[in-house]
């Protein structure tokens, strides 16, 4: 955690300093009350403050229990990670292309088969009827239009 | 006596067949979120948003407002029956309701925890029905300067006694307050933070940002940690849940002290019920005259935590609905409900809109009823539930959330929100940044900064109105007070040392 706090700091430092910058150039206002810039500038203010206090504490804490462990998992659980973010990634892209049904069943297919190695029986049943039904409640009981693809589906 | 005229009028409103429906939906959904371990209430409500977007606003709350006084109802079952917390506020439950199961008293710990959660709800109820509308009259005659203390004092209240890291909880506060500048100046017209992205204009979010934070990054979490899965073979029949006179008898102090903990702490902006159960079961073990018995299969260690919590349900729709302040992340996800709806949490909202307020309050009422039979005479149904494995849940939350996000604006700009706020979310999950404070901020920041500037223009430029205003006079002290307060408690600790070596 220790580690982590001090990148954190820092990200959050350069953060501020954009944030700062930013807020500085934003047009003041025309009157003498306070300007689009104000909140963001004092905001980007004391957030660099916050973040200096957490890199400064950090930095004298002694290294507790808790720091030695390794802030992120082992290799298998952040390879799950990563699939399930390239899979929700995917999905979002391709929803337009697909169409709503084709692009669900097969996000699902994938978070079952590729990431979690179900077998094919539950993964087939439950991307079928997970997306029968989420097709039914939005389209047609909520009436809402959900994307289709180009053969109109 | 218009304290009963408002009851009539809110029973009216909730015994219309559409938010009968849909208080028995809410308070369904909520059983099972609080059954099954991995998803909590404040994911819950956070993926209701999309699906009751098209609703009524009070249809829409009161269902919001079933699924996270359901939880506390269905989250005793498998802290109960397998040792696992359904969602955090049962965590206490486990103790001795675990115990009470291995001893063969399953029966008796379900029926005590249920009976118990409707009771202390209940109890909860009929204070918020009498302690709101005081409150909220109190509170009508608020300008800007007002509005900016009471916000202020919101953040640094959810900050501070949200968790044990005010320094992150603040920075996080702040960065939900820089999300919210992000699109127009509703003042000037100038366009701030978006990146020349049109999506941008309008600012980010709300449903995006609280769904990736709270339920995407759940998701996240749980493939790094997979839930074990453990099943409960006890029998229950009907019968056997009724706990018996000396359960009563042993249960009865545990009830009533719970109830009032519960509630009024409860209250208190940035507890939460599970914070309220941690309190409720360390009274009750600290009065009780054989506290050796905790801890071994006690009933009245069931009693107080589940008292307690639903108590805290109650609770914390007290200072949502009369200063719009939530008490934790599942009523900050439900303010920001509300004002996607239109309606603005506050004192006003009682006059404003007393057919939503009091709608609301008597739904929770028969929400209670519905929810103690769901949890008694059909308990059997939900241990089935449990034999669900979460690797199905994650396609489906993953899938209703993204689907949901897609519905209210037929936006995909929106499900990519979501996609960098799980991602966000994880990282402050891991980092140990609490996530509520920075919801409550981008919901409530466009508040904070209208009612900044339109203070300091009545002023002139001087901070100098928020002080000498009464009200907010009141309202900025306890925000600066409860702001410095981790440095005040340092300096006490520090203080009480050194005349300890002296």
């Amino acid at each position: 955690m220790k580690e982590g706090d001090l990148i954190t700091g820092i990200v959050l430092l350069v953060l501020s300093g954009y944030v700062i910058q930013e807020a500085w150039q934003m047009p003041p206002s025309a009157t003498f009350a306070p300007g689009s810039g104000f909140l963001p500038f004092w905001l980007g203010v004391i957030l660099a403050v916050f973040a200096t206090i957490l890199f400064v504490s950090a930095w004298h804490r002694q290294a507790t229990e808790k720091d030695s462990k390794p802030l992120f998992p082992g290799k298998q659980p952040l390879l799950g990670i990563a699939l399930v973010l390239v899979g929700l990634a995917g999905y979002i892209l391709l929803i337009e292309v697909f169409g709503y049904l084709v692009d669900t069943f097969l996000f699902i297919v994938f978070l079952m088969k590729v990431v979690e190695h179900e077998k094919w029986q539950l993964t087939l049943m439950v991307a079928v009827s997970a997306t029968a039904a989420l097709f039914i409640t939005f389209q047609f009981l909520l009436q809402i239009k959900l994307p289709s693809n180009m053969f109109g589906f | 006596m218009d304290l009963f005229n408002n009851l009539i009028l809110g029973f009216h409103v909730a015994a219309s067949w559409e938010n009968i429906l849909f208080c028995f939906i809410g308070v369904l959904i909520g059983t099972l979120i609080g059954v099954l371990p991995g998803i909590g209430p404040t994911t819950g409500i956070a993926i209701l948003i999309p699906v009751t977007y098209g609703m009524s606003a009070t249809t829409a709350i009161i269902t919001m407002a079933g699924v996270y006084y359901g939880a506390m109802y269905g989250g005793s079952t498998t802290s109960i029956l397998i040792n696992l917390p359904g969602e955090s506020a049962s965590v206490m439950t486990m103790l001795d309701g675990y115990q009470m199961a291995r001893k063969g008293r399953a029966g008796p710990a379900l029926g005590m925890a249920a009976l118990a959660s409707f009771i202390a709800g209940t109890f909860a109820i009929i204070m918020l029905t009498f302690i709101a509308p005081p409150l909220a009259s109190y509170a009508i005659s608020f300008g800007p300067p007002e509005y900016f203390a009471l916000t202020f004092m919101g953040l640094t209240l959810v900050s501070t006694l949200g968790g044990d890291k005010p320094l992150k909880a603040y920075i996080s506060a702040i960065l939900g307050l820089l999300v919210a500048c992000v699109g127009i100046d509703a003042i000037s017209g100038v366009a701030r933070f978006t990146f020349q992205s049109v999506n941008l204009l309008d600012g980010v979010g709300f449903i995006g940002m609280a769904i990736g934070l709270f339920a995407v990054s759940e998701i996240l979490v749980n493939i790094e940690e997979p839930i074990k899965q453990v099943f409960s073979d006890a029998k229950l029949g009907f019968r056997s849940l009724f706990p018996n006179l000396r359960d009563w008898k042993d249960s009865f102090g545990a009830l009533w002290r719970g109830s009032l903990l519960g509630f009024f702490i409860g209250t208190l902006p940035g507890s939460g019920a599970t914070l309220c159960s941690f309190i409720a079961y360390a009274v009750e073990k600290r009065v009780s005259k054989h506290p050796e018995k905790f801890g071994t299969g006690a009933i009245e260690g069931v009693a107080a935590p589940e008292g307690a919590n639903n108590a805290a349900a109650g609770g914390a729709m007290v200072p949502l609905l009369t200063l719009g302040i939530p008490s934790g992340g599942a009523t900050a996800v439900m303010l920001g409900a509300l004002m996607i709806h239109g309606l603005r949490p506050g004192p006003l909202l009682f006059s404003t809109n007393p057919q939503f307020v009091w709608g609301l309050i008597a739904s929770m009422y028969i929400g209670n009823v519905f929810l103690v039979i769901l949890n008694m005479p059909l308990i059997g149904i939900w241990v089935k539930f449990l034999k669900i494995p979460y690797k199905v849940l994650i396609p489906l939350i993953l899938t209703i959330s993204a689907t949901g996000i897609y519905a209210t604006d037929n936006n995909v700009f929106d499900m990519w929100i979501m996609f960098f706020f799980g991602l966000v979310g994880y990282v402050m999950r891991k980092l140990d940044f609490p996530a509520p404070p920075m919801v409550l901020a981008l919901v409530i920041g466009r508040l904070v900064e209208m009612s900044l500037r339109q203070s300091l223009t009545i002023s002139h430029g001087s901070i100098s109105i928020f002080f000498t205003r009464p009200i907010s006079g009141v309202l900025t002290v306890i925000a600066l007070i409860s702001l410095f307060s981790p440095l005040l408690r340092v300096a006490w600790r520090k203080l009480v040392m050194s005349k300890l070596k002296v």
